[in-house]
C-alpha cells in the first residue's frame, strides 16, 4: 500500500518529537562525555601513581570495561540494578552507562598522553619553583591535551552515536523516537534513513570541528581567555616598543 | 641595571657543599665533595662525561637528592645528611636558577609566556609588572623580536637565551648552567657565551658546568676540576687550566688540546 514514492510519513507533526529526541540525544552525550573526561582522567592519574594499590584497581577497571559491550552495561545498570532493588531512571542510567564505558577507554588515552609529556618539563617547572600542582595545571596538563585531543576527539564522536543504543531502555532520545515513529507508520526504511541522515548531520561537523580545534591547538592558540588577553596584551606591549 | 636584588658582599657563600655524597644504584658518582661559591663568583667546574659535574650542580638545587653531606644556599641548610632540611623547596628554587643543556622551555607557550610563567604561577607578580619584566628581560637576551615565537620556531642559540630570561625571571641570587652550549653549533655558542659574558659583568653570581675550557678560563674566577666524582683540583683558571698540579687534571686539559688540535 505504501509503494508510491520513498517520502509518505508526515515529518511535520513528528518534528516535535524528533526535536525533543535530538535535545536528550545531546543531552545524554554532554553528561556522557564531561563524566567520561572526569572519571577517566582520575583513573588516568591513578595509573600512573607510584604505588601498586593505587594503580592496579584503575588497571583492573579499564580492562574490564574495555573488553565489555556497551549494551551489556546498559543492561546492567538498568535492568540489572533494578532487580537488586537500585532503581535508576533512564537518564541516570544511560548516563551512567556512558561514564564507565567510555571513561575506560579515555583512561588509555589520557595515561600515554599524561606520560607522553616529558620528564624534564617537570623538571624545568620544578627548577623555576612551581609547585607540583602548578607544575601539573601550567606545564602537563595544557602539554598532554595537546596531545589527547585527537583519540579523545575520536571517543567524543563514538560516544554520540553510541546513544542511539540507549534505544533498549527506551531512553527517549533520538533513535527511541525514530522505532515509535517507525512503528506508527510502518515506514521502516524512510524513517531510518532519515534518522541516519539526522546523526550524520549532527557527528560531521562535530567531528570537522573538533579537527579544526585540534589543528589550531597545535599551533599553540590560546585555549583561555585569560591567555589570549595575555597574549593580546604582549602584542600591544610589543608594537609600543618597536 | 643589575640583576641582582641586594649589593655584593665577597665574604658571604652563595652556595656551601661539604662532604657531598650521591650514588645511583649503589654507584657512587659524587664521593665527599666540597664546593664553595662566594656571592658575585663565577665557579665553572670542568672535567670528563660521567665524572659527576652535572650531578654536582643538580645537587645544588635539590633536582637531585644527595645521600650525605651538607647544602647551604645563601647561608641556609636545605639538605642535611641525606635529607632535606629546607621548610621550602619552591622558594629555594626561586633563588637558584637553572639552565639547562637543552634547554626545557615549555613548547606550549610562546618565549614571553616561558619567561612570564613562572613569575605568574611561583610567585605573585601581577600580569602587567610580569609582563613588563619579561619584555625587558627578552631585550638583555636581545630576543624582543622573538618574543611571541615558540620554542620549535626558534634555533637552539635562541632558545637557550630565552632559557637563560627565563631562569633570570625570579630575580635569583644565583644562577646554575649545565653545559649550556653543548647542544649548540658554533654560532649559536657565541650567542650564548655572549649573554653570560654580560651576566659576569653585571655581578651575577654563577656556577657553571661546561665543555668550553677556553670560555672557562676567560670567564670564571674559579675553576673545579672535578673527575671519578672527586674534586680533583681547583683554583683560579691561571693555575687550575694554565698550570695544573695534578696528573688527572693535566691528562685532561692535553686530551681536550689535542681533540681541539685534531
Amino acid at each position: 500500500m505504501f509503494h508510491d514514492g520513498l517520502f509518505q510519513v508526515p515529518w511535520s507533526s513528528y518534528a516535535p518529537d524528533l526535536w525533543t529526541g535530538l535535545l536528550r540525544t545531546l543531552g545524554y552525550a554532554a553528561a556522557g562525555f564531561v563524566g567520561a573526561v572526569l572519571f577517566g582522567l582520575l583513573l588516568a592519574l591513578m595509573r600512573l601513581n607510584g604505588s601498586g594499590w593505587v594503580r592496579f584497581p584503575a588497571r583492573l577497571y579499564t580492562e574490564i570495561f574495555k573488553n565489555v559491550p556497551l549494551l551489556a552495561i546498559i543492561f546492567v545498570t538498568y535492568f540489572g540494578l533494578a532487580s537488586i532493588g537500585i532503581r535508576l531512571d533512564t537518564f541516570a542510567a544511560g548516563t551512567l552507562s556512558l561514564v564507565v564505558f567510555y571513561a575506560a577507554y579515555l583512561s588509555e588515552i589520557f595515561r600515554s598522553a599524561l606520560a607522553g609529556v616529558h620528564g624534564d618539563q617537570r623538571e624545568a617547572a620544578g627548577a623555576l619553583g612551581l609547585g607540583p600542582v602548578a607544575t601539573f595545571t601550567h606545564v602537563v596538563l595544557p602539554q598532554a591535551l595537546r596531545l589527547a585531543l585527537p583519540g579523545t576527539n575520536t571517543m567524543l564522536v563514538d560516544l554520540l552515536k553510541s546513544t542511539s543504543l540507549l534505544v533498549t531502555i527506551a531512553a527517549a532520545e533520538l533513535m527511541t523516537n525514530a522505532q515509535l515513529i517507525a512503528s506508527e507508520t510502518f515506514r521502516a526504511l524512510e524513517v531510518y534513513l532519515v534518522i541516519a541522515a539526522i546523526y550524520f548531520v549532527l557527528c560531521y561537523p562535530l567531528s570537522q570541528a573538533l579537527l579544526w580545534l585540534e589543528r589550531r591547538v597545535r599551533r599553540g592558540a590560546p585555549l583561555s581567555l585569560r591567555r589570549a588577553r595575555r597574549l593580546r596584551e604582549a602584542r600591544a606591549l610589543l608594537a609600543g616598543e618597536s | 641595571m643589575s640583576v641582582r636584588d641586594t649589593p655584593v658582599t665577597q665574604t658571604r657563600a652563595a652556595v656551601a657543599i661539604t662532604g657531598l655524597v650521591k650514588a645511583f644504584g649503589g654507584r657512587v658518582v659524587l664521593d665527599h665533595v666540597d664546593l664553595t661559591v662566594l656571592d658575585g663568583q663565577i665557579v665553572t667546574i670542568i672535567g670528563q662525561s660521567g665524572g659527576g659535574k652535572s650531578t654536582l650542580l643538580r645537587c645544588v638545587n635539590l633536582l637531585e637528592r644527595p645521600d650525605d653531606g651538607i647544602v647551604e644556599i645563601l647561608g641556609k641548610p636545605v639538605c642535611a645528611g641525606g635529607r632535606v632540611v629546607c621548610p621550602d623547596l619552591a622558594a629555594l628554587r626561586q633563588s637558584v636558577g637553572m639552565v639547562f643543556q637543552r634547554f626545557h622551555l615549555f613548547p606550549h607557550l610562546t618565549a614571553l609566556e616561558n619567561v612570564m610563567l613562572a613569575q605568574l604561577k611561583a610567585t605573585k607578580v601581577g600580569e602587567r609588572e610580569a609582563l613588563r619584566r619579561s619584555v625587558e628581560l627578552l631585550g638583555r637576551v636581545r630576543l624582543s623580536h622573538r618574543a611571541l615565537a615558540f620554542p620549535e620556531q626558534m634555533s637552539g642559540g635562541e632558545q637557550q637565551r630565552v632559557a637563560i630570561a627565563r631562569a633570570l625571571a625570579l630575580r635569583p641570587s644565583v644562577l646554575l648552567f649545565d653545559e649550556p652550549t653543548s647542544a649548540l653549533d658554533p654560532e649559536s655558542t657565541g650567542e650564548v657565551l655572549g649573554v653570560m659574558r654580560e651576566l659576569a659583568g653585571d655581578g651575577m653570581t654563577m656556577v657553571i658546568v661546561t665543555h668550553e675550557v677556553p670560555f672557562a678560563r676567560e670567564i670564571a674566577d674559579h675553576v673545579v676540576f672535578v673527575d671519578g666524582g672527586r674534586v680533583i683540583e681547583e683554583g683560579p683558571p691561571a693555575v687550575v687550566i694554565d698550570r695544573p698540579v695534578q696528573p688527572r687534571t693535566k691528562a685532561f686539559l692535553a686530551s681536550f688540546h689535542n681533540g681541539r688540535s685534531a
